[in-house]
């Protein structure tokens, strides 16, 4: 094995590692469950309620919901309590990139996010009786949203506290805007030109979208358009992350 | 390559606050180093840039030979790391924070089965293997944050504050394993307010104050340059009104403080202060229950260096004194 290749392998276990050990820690503490597992599906009741809605049309919009705010949760919940507890230098001193570090993180929202959706698509299916078009695009669907929002949590996670309070806030407030303006609780079609063109610049928008083509069969943009906005958005979510970390390691955080 | 650390005009600002200030030092292979300072003096500052967890504003650092302007990753791995507050996964048992390590640092399962048996025997933890460590002693997840830092048998260990706020027990129990890594060739950073635990630990201190390293040296030669800071030690049968005022009112006294039921005169030649005492009991009508001659104490040299007045200095907190500025330590 090469020198690259086996370094590769390395960082991918140790990933992988970061990963396993913050699902054994994180998943089952107070702050997850509310954030991660309680509030999406408290909001989409709460949204629901009394609104005429097809079936299909309420799966697919509390699997985006589900998706996008349980997968944002875990970064700005994790990093900084592990800050705080002076664990996350155990992480940062160990033989391994800053990259390696950051994809283990993600896995974690992701699969929370993966598995929170798992129970939304049982409720759809068998509590709303809601039928999927496209049970593989929903899949798909269901595991680029979940890293794609799970780095878009991190980038708070990334901002340089040892306080949850500091990040958990403000990212809940960010979250909660960017649901009003991406068509899950009213749809595109139903959008004002400006509020559409606001609509666009939203990665949640594009979910939103998929999951309408995976269950419902039809979308309000093109299939294609969706699934590459999502995947470039979880790459460039990346990026401000890195850089706030390497600020944090001015700071001394 | 005989050191394990090369430190050239190292420096870090905090904004404009300058913590540490274009220090230079190097710590030889096998060595235990001690790194001593009062609080806010930049010893932590110094160590989280030794350890890659914060950027230097200025200078280099070489540690096992690798640059870490160039690439920090080959020293990582020889690295083990003990801050100051054991960071522990309190959720996580005593065996699977030990698995854990040794999976971050691709140990293979036979080998962090073997040496987290080994380790945790060696810490008294064995039988507490499968406990929650949030359900450990303070003593207790000190020592399991330690076997976490040394499972994969690191070439250079850094301990901030090993042992502060630990029953005896617990803190000789540390005290032995660090002898014992050096012994085996493990380079050892110690950094900690423990002058006397720095003492009898250290093969060479460095003494940094406001930023600034000011001596770097063996204790027992910076106690030879220090022999101004020799002292008498004097326990009278009963102390009296006014006693430190004529204590120190004595000829070549330089100053007094007292220790428990004794009172320690400070001067530069305490043979020459003895007929003094003596002359100075009789007159007094105070009877004599012990006298001794005290060299200078690795405490005596830090104070004098850090400009503490002697005898004033107090035991560092546990840890909230270290708290972190704008989440850096100091």
């Amino acid at each position: 094995m090469s020198k690259m290749t086996s370094r590769i392998s390395d960082e991918l276990a140790q990933a992988w590692t970061v990963t396993l050990k913050d699902i054994k820690v994180y998943y089952l503490r107070p702050g997850m469950i509310m954030f991660g597992f309680l509030m999406p599906f408290f909001m989409f009741f709460s949204f629901s309620v009394r609104r005429e809605m097809a079936a299909g049309e309420g799966m697919a919009r509390l699997l985006a919901l589900t998706i996008f705010f349980t997968a944002a949760a875990a970064g700005p919940f994790i990093i900084p309590t592990e800050r705080r507890m002076g664990t996350y230098d155990r992480l940062l001193a160990a033989p391994m990139s800053l990259m390696t570090l950051l994809l283990g993180k993600i896995a974690v929202g992701a699969f929370f996010a993966i598995v929170v959706a798992s129970v939304a698509s049982v409720i759809g299916i068998l509590f709303l009786n809601a039928t999927v078009a496209q049970p593989g695009l929903m899949i798909l669907g269901i595991i680029m949203g979940a890293f794609t929002f799970s780095a878009m949590g991190l980038i708070f996670g990334s901002i340089p506290t040892n306080n949850p309070g500091d990040v958990q806030m403000p990212s809940t407030l960010i979250r909660w805007v960017l649901l009003f303006i991406s068509g899950v609780f009213i749809p595109l079609s139903q959008m004002s030109p400006v509020a559409r063109a606001i609509s666009y610049i939203s990665p949640l928008t594009y979910a939103q979208d998929l999951m309408n083509h995976a269950v419902l069969g039809m979308g309000e943009l093109n299939l294609w358009l969706d699934i590459i906005v999502l995947f470039l958005s979880g790459i460039l979510f990346l990026l401000p992350s890195i850089k706030l970390h390497k600020r944090g390691r001015v700071l001394g955080y | 390559m005989t050191n394990a650390i090369e430190v050239k005009n190292l420096t870090k600002y905090y904004g404009k606050f300058l913590a540490v200030d274009k220090i230079n030092f190097t710590v030889e292979k096998g060595e235990i180093f001690g790194f001593l300072g009062p609080n806010g003096a930049g010893k932590s500052t110094t160590q989280r840039m030794l350890t890659s967890l914060l950027t230097p504003s200025e200078g280099q650092i070489r540690v096992l030979g690798h640059d870490y302007a160039h690439d920090a990753y080959p020293a990582k791995g020889q690295i083990g790391l003990v801050p100051e507050e054991s960071n522990v996964y309190t959720e996580l048992t005593a065996w699977d924070n030990l698995m854990f390590t040794g999976r971050l640092y691709r140990m293979s399962k036979e080998d962090r089965n073997a040496r987290a048996e080994e380790l945790l025997k060696i810490f008294g933890l064995w039988e507490k293997k499968d406990v929650k460590a949030e359900n450990f002693s303070k003593g207790m997840r000190r020592r399991l944050s330690i076997a976490m830092a040394i499972i994969h048998k690191p070439a250079l260990l850094f301990l901030d504050e090993p042992t502060p706020g630990l029953d005896a027990q617990s803190a000789r129990t540390i005290q032995k394993i660090i002898r014992q890594l050096s012994t085996e060739g493990t380079t050892v950073f110690i950094t900690t307010h423990q002058i006397e635990e720095a003492n009898q630990l250290c093969d060479r201190v460095a003494i940094i104050n406001q930023g600034k390293i000011a001596v770097i040296d063996t204790p027992e030669k910076l106690k030879q340059t220090f022999q101004q800071v020799q002292s008498v030690e004097i326990a009278f049968s009963e102390n009296q009104e006014g006693l430190k005022q004529k204590l120190t009112a004595l000829p070549e006294v330089s100053s007094v403080i007292k220790v428990g039921d004794k009172w320690r005169l400070y001067n530069d030649s305490p043979p020459a202060l003895l007929p003094h005492l003596v002359k100075f009991a009789e007159e007094e009508n105070l009877g004599i229950l012990s006298l001794n001659t005290l060299a200078p104490s690795l405490e005596d040299v830090f104070l004098q260096i850090t400009g503490q007045e002697v005898g004033t200095m107090q035991p560092a907190p546990a840890s909230p004194n270290k708290k972190r500025r704008k989440g850096g330590k100091r």
